[in-house]
This record gives C-alpha cells, sequence and structure tokens, in this order.
C-alpha cells in the first residue's frame, strides 16, 4: 500500500529554507498566528466555503495585557504541530478535490496521473505569496516542486503531488507564523525596519486582522510601501475596507481577554439566566457596542466607559432584566436589537456589561477584586500582583456568614490584613461598586438580604454608583494613554521603548483634546516610522 | 432605538373562546376586556412554564388495585386476543414473539374494513374494557358545580369539599398518574417539555391598582408569538419577553381577586391553542384558578373547568398506547361515562367532564407585535433562577 508522504519528514526542509532565506536579515522575529488569523489566512487566499476544523492552538499567553505580546514568544508544541498537520491535510484536500480544481488551481497539468513542474510551480509561486505573505524564493519553489513531483511520482496523481506540496507550505514556520525581517533604514543608519512585506503585513494584521491582500502585496513588491505617501496610501485604504471591524475587533478582543470565554464557568444552578446563549451573545454584545461606538459613530474611546448604547439579544435582555420585544423564529437568526439602557440606572459603559461582569467573577459569587483588579490592569496599565500564597480566603468564600452578609463586610475584615490591604486598596474601591451586579451581571440590590452599599473611589474621587465610577474612568488621564500605549502594542507585536512612548505622548496630548477616536489614533499610529522601526533583541 | 419601559395595555380584542366555546362567553367578559386597560395600574406578566393534569395518588385512590403500567396493557391485549395469561407472558418475555417465532402484534387489535387499526384511533372497535377508576377522599380541582355529592372530592391543598373532578377518576388507576407533586405524570412531562421548544409560549398576565395589597384584578391569558425561552437548567427562563399573539382564539380574560397571596377568579371560558402533540388545544368553560403568588414572582397552583373530553382523549391517543402508558379504550369508555358537563342540546350526552391542571408560571414581560411593552416581569423568579431584577431607575432631578 503507498503511503501519502508524512509531513514531518518535510519540514526539516523547510526549517532549512527559512534559516537560508534569514540569513541575509539583521533580525528575525516570529509572531505567532492567533487561531482566527490562522483561519482567515486560509479563507482569504482559497475562499470561506474551506472548511477548517477547529484550533491547532492551546491557549495563548498574555504578556503585558496583550496576547498580541505572548505571541512573539509562543512556540509550536508537539502536540500542536501535529494538529496543525491535520489541519493542513484536511485545507489541502478541499483546496485540489476535482470540484474545486477549476477555480482554485489555474493550471492543468499535462497528464492528471503523473507530475508536471512548470503547472507545480506556478500553483506554488502563486499560493506561496499570499500563504507566506512574500515570494518564495527560488529555493523554496524548487522545495515544493519537488515535493509535489515526488507525492505524484509514487501516487501516479500530479494533484495528490500538488496535495502534499500545499500541506507542507501550510505547516511552514513562514505560514504560521509572522516572520518579521529587517533591514538597515537608510534614512537612519543604524537603525533597523522592517522590510517591505513584513511591513505589509504588520499593517495588515494590525489594521485587518489578516494577511495582506494583492494590492497590499504589490505595494510592498513595488516599494510604494517604503515612502509615506505609498503607505498612507494604504494605511487609508486599509481603514476604509469593512475589513477594518474585523481588526478592531480582533484587539479589543485581546484587550478585553474575551478569549477567556473558552473557559469561563459560571454556575448555571446559582445563574440559571447564563446560558450558554448569553455567553456567546454577552461577547458579542461587547464587540457589536465598540464596532457601532467606534466605527460607526466614531466616537470617543473614553465614552465606552459612560456609554448605554448596546445591542441586545432576547437572552441577554432577560439576565439584564429589561424588556426586549423582539421575536426570534424557531431556528431563525438571533435578533439583535439596537438598546439604550436608561439614564440614571446602573448599566453603564464596558463594566455594566455581562462580559466584563461575568469574565471577573468566581463560579458562584462575584469579585469586587477580580473586577476592580481588571480595571486596573486592563483600562489603566497597573499591575496588581497576585497574593502572597499563604493567604486565608476562607472568610471570603464564606458568602453566607451571619455576621458578615456583604462582599464588602468580608472584605474589610480581610483587609484588616496589613499584607492583604495593600492590593485591595488598589482592586476593592474600584470593584465593591460592581457589586450591585451579581456573578452573572444581574442587577441586584442586596446580599444575603442587606442592602448594597456601592460607593466606591477611584484616584481619590468618590462616586456612589457604577454610573459615578464609568464617569470617573472616562475623565482619568491615564485611561487614555493606556489604550493607546495597548493599541501600539498590539499592531508592533512589541512594547513601546522609550523613544516611541515619547511620541505616543504627543498623540495622547493631541487625542485627548480632539477626542481619542479610534481611526485617527491607528492612522497616526500606521503612519509612523516608528510603528516599523525593529527593535534588536525584541523577540 | 428600543428602550425601557412599560405603558398600561391598551389594545383590545373583543372574542375570547376557541371554536365549540363561544356559546360559554359571557358578554360580562367583553366588558371586562374592553375596560380592563385604561383601569390597570399595575400589569405583571407571566410565561406558564408548566401544565400537567392534577394527580393526587394515595392509598385510598384504588382500592380494588389499579390498572397497571404498560406491561399490563400490553398483557391485556394479548389476553384480549386469544393468548392465556402464561403465554402472553412468555410473549412479551420474548420480545413480542410467540413460542413460532412468529412476531405479535400487540397493540394493534381491532379490525375495520378487514385491517388491523389503532385502537386509540377507533376505540369503539373494542369492547368497553370497564378500567378501574379512581376513588378515594382527595383530589385537585373546584366545586364546579356548587354542591358537595357523594362522589365528589376534597381539594387536598385548599381544603374545598365538593370538588368535581371526573377525569381524575377516569385516569388515576394507571400508573403513570398514581404521582404526585413534585412527580409528574411522566407521559404529560415528556409532552409538555417537548412542545415548550415547538410551540408559541402561553402567556398570562394581572392587572390591578396594587398587586401586592390584593383585591380586585383582571386575569388574562393569551399565547405568545415567540416559543419560551430556556434557562441553563432547563427550565423556563424567568425574565424573558415575549410578543402576544393578537389572535383572540387564545384570549380569554376574567375577573378575579388576589387574597393574602392566592389569585382566583370568576368563572368564564378559557382557551389556548397549543400547535402541539399533546396540547393541540386546552379549553374549559366554567373555569376557574386558584395561584399562589410567590415572593419571587413565580405563580403556581390549579386551573380548571369542563374540559370537552374528547380534546384530553385525542392529546393521548395521539401519543399512542405505548407513550400514553394508559388503555386507550378503556378512558375513552371511562369518560364517556364519567363526562359531567355540556350536555349536547340534542342527545343530552355530556360532551365535556370535570377537570383539573397543575399550573406553574414565571415573571415574563409581555409586549404587543408593535412593540408596546404591556405587562412587566416582576422579581426573579423561582428560586435559584438568579437574583436578577429589573433596575427600578429614578432620574436626578439635579
Amino acid at each position: 500500500m503507498r503511503r501519502f508522504p508524512r509531513l514531518p519528514a518535510l519540514l526539516a526542509g523547510l526549517v532549512v529554507g527559512v534559516s537560508a532565506v534569514s540569513s541575509a536579515a539583521e533580525e528575525l522575529t516570529f509572531v505567532r498566528l492567533t487561531p482566527a488569523q490562522h483561519q482567515r489566512a486560509i479563507h482569504d487566499v482559497f475562499g470561506p466555503g474551506i472548511r477548517v476544523d477547529g484550533s491547532a492552538e492551546a491557549l495563548g499567553v498574555r504578556d503585558r495585557g496583550l496576547l498580541a505580546l505572548g505571541a512573539r514568544r509562543s512556540t509550536l508544541s508537539a502536540a500542536e504541530l501535529e494538529r496543525y498537520e491535520a489541519l493542513a491535510q484536511q485545507v489541502a484536500a478541499q483546496v485540489t478535490e476535482p470540484a474545486r480544481r477549476a477555480t482554485l488551481i489555474a493550471c492543468r497539468p499535462a497528464a492528471d496521473d503523473a507530475p508536471d513542474d512548470v503547472c507545480a510551480a506556478r500553483f506554488v509561486a502563486r499560493a506561496g505569496r499570499f500563504l507566506f505573505r512574500r515570494p518564495l524564493t527560488g529555493g523554496e519553489t524548487d522545495l515544493y516542486v519537488a515535493v509535489a513531483r515526488t507525492a505524484a511520482d509514487t501516487l501516479d496523481d500530479y494533484y495528490a503531488g500538488l496535495r502534499a506540496a500545499l500541506a507542507g507550505m501550510l505547516v511552514a514556520p513562514e505560514f504560521l507564523f509572522r516572520v518579521e525581517r529587517s533591514e538597515p533604514d537608510p534614512g537612519d543608519p543604524g537603525r533597523l525596519r522592517l522590510d517591505a512585506w513584513s511591513r505589509a503585513s504588520r499593517l495588515s494584521f494590525f489594521l485587518w486582522d489578516s494577511a495582506p491582500d494583492h494590492l497590499l502585496l504589490d505595494a510592498a513588491e513595488s516599494g510604494g510601501l517604503l515612502s509615506p505617501e505609498g503607505l498612507d496610501r494604504q494605511v487609508e485604504r486599509l481603514l476604509a475596507s469593512p475589513r477594518a471591524e474585523r481588526g478592531l475587533r480582533a484587539f479589543f478582543s485581546d484587550l478585553l481577554e474575551l478569549d477567556r470565554f473558552a473557559t469561563l464557568s459560571i454556575d448555571s444552578s446559582l445563574f440559571p439566566r447564563f446560558t450558554k446563549n448569553v455567553e456567546d451573545d454577552a461577547r458579542e454584545q461587547t464587540l457589536r457596542t465598540i464596532a457601532d461606538h467606534l466605527l460607526n459613530r466614531n466616537r470617543d474611546y473614553r465614552d465606552l466607559f459612560v456609554t448605554r448604547d448596546t445591542f441586545l439579544t432576547p437572552p441577554l435582555a432577560a439576565i439584564y432584566g429589561v424588556p426586549l420585544p423582539r421575536s426570534q423564529e424557531l431556528g431563525g437568526a438571533v435578533p439583535w436589537v439596537p438598546y439604550r439602557f436608561p439614564e440614571g440606572g446602573s448599566h453603564v459603559g464596558l463594566l455594566g456589561q455581562v462580559s466584563f461582569l461575568a469574565l471577573h467573577s468566581h463560579p458562584g459569587r462575584s469579585s469586587p477584586t477580580l473586577r476592580g483588579q481588571a480595571v486596573q490592569q486592563i483600562f489603566l496599565c497597573r499591575t496588581v500582583p497576585p497574593p502572597p500564597p499563604d493567604v486565608d480566603f476562607s472568610l471570603l468564600q464564606d458568602t453566607y456568614n451571619p455576621d458578615f452578609r456583604t462582599t464588602r463586610d468580608r472584605l474589610a475584615e480581610h483587609r484588616r490584613n496589613p499584607a492583604c490591604a495593600s492590593c485591595h486598596n488598589l482592586t476593592d474601591p474600584i470593584g465593591l461598586t460592581l457589586e450591585v451586579f451579581d456573578a452573572a451581571g444581574g442587577y441586584r440590590t442586596t446580599e444575603n438580604g442587606a442592602p448594597i452599599d456601592a460607593g466606591g473611589a477611584l484616584n481619590g474621587r468618590t462616586y456612589a454608583g457604577p454610573a459615578g465610577l464609568a464617569e470617573a474612568l472616562r475623565d482619568e488621564p491615564r485611561a487614555a494613554s493606556c489604550f493607546i500605549e495597548r493599541t501600539f502594542s498590539y499592531g508592533a507585536a512589541r512594547p513601546p521603548t522609550d523613544g516611541e512612548r515619547a511620541w505616543l505622548a504627543d498623540v495622547q496630548a493631541e487625542l485627548v483634546e480632539r477626542g481619542v477616536k479610534w481611526r485617527d489614533l491607528v492612522r497616526r499610529i500606521a503612519r509612523h516610522p516608528d510603528f516599523y522601526t525593529v527593535v534588536p533583541g525584541a523577540s | 432605538m428600543t428602550s425601557a419601559g412599560v405603558r398600561p395595555r391598551r389594545f383590545f380584542r373583543a372574542g375570547l373562546a376557541g371554536a365549540g366555546l363561544a356559546a360559554a362567553v359571557p358578554a360580562l367578559v367583553l366588558v371586562l376586556a374592553g375596560a380592563l386597560p385604561a383601569a390597570s395600574a399595575e400589569t405583571r406578566g407571566y410565561v406558564i412554564s408548566m401544565v400537567h393534569t392534577a394527580t393526587w395518588g394515595d392509598t385510598d385512590t384504588c382500592p380494588q388495585g389499579d390498572n397497571g403500567g404498560l406491561a399490563d396493557l400490553k398483557m391485556r391485549r394479548l389476553v384480549r386476543r386469544g393468548f392465556s395469561e402464561e403465554e402472553a407472558r412468555a410473549v412479551l418475555a420474548a420480545g413480542g414473539v410467540d413460542g413460532d417465532g412468529n412476531r405479535v402484534p400487540i397493540t394493534a387489535l381491532p379490525r375495520l374494513n378487514g385491517r388491523e387499526v389503532n385502537p386509540g384511533n377507533v376505540p369503539v372497535l373494542v369492547s368497553d374494557p370497564e378500567i378501574r377508576t379512581a376513588q378515594g377522599r382527595f383530589a385537585f380541582g373546584f366545586n364546579l358545580n356548587g354542591r358537595v355529592e357523594p362522589d365528589s372530592f376534597e381539594n387536598p391543598a385548599s381544603g374545598e369539599r365538593g370538588v368535581d373532578n371526573r377525569m381524575w377518576r377516569a385516569l388515576g388507576c394507571f400508573e403513570v398518574y398514581q404521582v404526585r407533586r413534585p412527580v409528574r405524570p411522566y407521559n404529560e412531562d415528556i409532552a409538555w417539555d417537548t412542545a415548550l421548544d415547538a410551540m408559541p409560549a402561553w402567556l398570562m398576565s394581572v392587572s390591578g391598582s396594587d398587586l401586592a395589597r390584593g383585591g380586585g384584578v383582571t386575569v388574562t391569558f393569551d399565547r405568545a408569538l415567540n416559543v419560551a425561552m430556556r434557562d441553563a437548567r432547563g427550565g423556563v427562563l424567568s425574565g424573558a419577553t415575549y410578543v402576544v399573539d393578537p389572535d383572540p382564539r387564545s384570549h380569554s380574560v376574567f375577573a378575579g381577586r388576589i387574597e393574602d397571596g392566592v389569585l382566583t377568579i370568576e368563572p368564564g371560558g378559557f382557551s389556548m391553542q397549543g400547535e402541539s402533540q399533546f396540547y393541540a388545544i386546552l379549553r374549559f368553560t366554567g373555569t376557574r384558578l386558584r395561584l399562589e403568588m410567590a415572593d419571587d414572582g413565580s405563580a403556581s397552583g390549579i386551573i380548571g373547568g369542563y374540559q370537552p373530553w374528547r380534546d384530553y382523549f385525542h392529546y393521548l391517543a395521539i401519543r399512542g398506547e405505548e407513550n400514553a402508558q394508559v388503555d386507550l379504550p378503556g378512558v375513552y369508555y371511562a369518560m364517556k361515562r364519567l363526562a359531567d358537563g355540556a350536555p349536547d342540546p340534542e342527545t343530552g350526552e355530556n360532551t365535556a367532564i370535570s377537570a383539573a391542571y397543575w399550573l406553574e408560571a414565571v415573571p415574563a414581560f409581555h409586549a404587543t407585535p408593535a412593540g408596546e411593552i404591556v405587562a412587566e416581569a416582576v422579581g426573579p423568579g423561582p428560586e435559584l433562577s438568579g437574583p436578577a431584577v429589573r433596575e427600578n431607575v429614578t432620574l436626578d432631578p439635579n
């Protein structure tokens, strides 16, 4: 029985290929594609009809608040590689199946049952340019053509050969990682900048969360992308595209840690309104709210903390305790209804949404500490250290203690321990305000029959409830600077240098006056030469 | 842009009764239907989360022994077919195969035009098997005719005497009905659970000047345009919103009263279309209601009245003996014999039977098809359904 060539045997050759390419580069960094980017890269090249079942990646690593930074440190485990190989075989089989050949494989071989190096080379070069986000080197093309030839010869099937070559490309580091190459900056000798192809990828993944399209690759190939005017044209084109919403959603999914929905566990026996539908809808509610706020309405980022405009589905409306007179056809699409929470109510801004409240709760109870910590870390870029290993949490977990009926009571007692107080003073005054929301995000006024005191303070500014907290956060200068720095870090997949922080501060000063608008911010970042500067050793 | 807020119900629908009940619609109800909306200071909405026959099985229910369960039914079928009890037992033990290896049809006994037919479809082809009927002192329900008679029951919960529940007599000696809450009749439990995901939800609203204090109220039943929503434990979600179907065929309005947290109504006609296998339609004349209004906003209790007995027989017949777990011809004859209401004007034969159903409801918003909120969901719902409540927003005048 003839066996289909196994990919690991090919990988050694590919790694050699990458090394050969990189030998001329000054600096080489690898940023692993997220599962969404991986799937999208395949769909962008071969069409959305290609099935990519599941994800090969284990949970990502968050570095300084972002998976995008962790992706730079991410490697491939053997198990992940095996999964990628299975996905590659699945995709390659679909691309080369007879029904798709006419649209996806332009060159017809001289014979279907024999190798055809000319046709194979055309396919490899064309697919490879999109998959690797740059033209293949002569050596790489030869390698994949050789793979195609060997497999076709062994199996007496030209398309089986293409399948083997494509599967090989789909597990190549050049595809699974954004391989960023540097070159000396001709305008500033001694500095390194991304080469044109890497610049195209950085720009595309930043603004679209996907690989460059052919126009962007053309701009890289022509060298136009290296000129300020050419770069501006591409930035404007990408921002005007509907794909810009994908980029925005990907950034906020990372910033708000929405990936944690995959492992979220809210106890359904305590919170039966928190169904699987609610879980899915809550994530979408937040992203839809943000996209509408920042893209459709071009509003200030800081107003996301105080906006009452959102979108709801029937299951979400039930958990928020509000009516939503919209029926859903049996088996029909989930109706998303624009909704405005009433003025004066507690459901305000991102902090009043189920996604934030549930993601930063324990399975069976709310957590002012987790919520306060999230506000500090996500929105204010402050680090809250983890608790010491010998802390006694028993009182905090004793939610029915008759002497400490509310979480505020229990935390006050807990903070009497000086070792605990320093960190809890950072988190609790914020999180206790959100105690009017249970672990599932539902509104409540009492805990164990005792009224909930929602008063709190942020940097010395006191407030009586969630609306006050939202306004304090909106007005907090650090909220804008944190957001701007996170946006840069996400796009560059590295934190800014001290020098870059200086111009980011200028950006902040300007935007705070004019409004921190998403397009204005990313336009300033994407057009700035520093965004494409390579920092030696950053990888 | 949708926004929170509730306004009194203003849409008017005149008809309330389904086909067959039109004659029973009192003019009073029409007056009520027109008068209630503008006068209502508060309207609470509910979605009905459970309906099943109100059963009360105890040791006195079947003093002569009961009709058994599915295995007993099959035995009787085979005996009627000519098998001895020993042979029938052997056939059943062999999975429906006789000693010669031939498959024995167990359920299709009677023949019509030379073909075997399901006895549930044509029960008159079978002679009355004279099933055992329920006796005893207690049964849920209401004193519908105002008399305390020798064969009437006593309500085990309210203590009301003279309870008319002939349907319980017909069904109460089948094993599947020999249960008490919180256990529900298995056949109906399955049917309701299936229907819940497929048929438009059933709604109830209560309007009054101050529902917390009680007093006179108006109780309205409607069907929704959307199906019931489930919570994470498979129950019916509290606090969801339902759009009221303007179709008058499932619209019933009653004058009612809340006293000591118990909601009752003046007798009237009730009709609700089900679009389900089991409850294709649920309808009563002389309808009574007794619901306990819980602090959590939910309601539970009994609804009953005179129900066309063929309605319930058809529920069972559609399910078949395997799923209904009753002797269908036996139930047919028993109900026909025990029917005690709505005499046919020509034959004098009673067409309805006194009956009682357990009913549970959880808070829900109601809206008109135009999006107007006409009933509020008040309260978090049953225990452990989650503490979410609707925030009572008051604007700062400053």
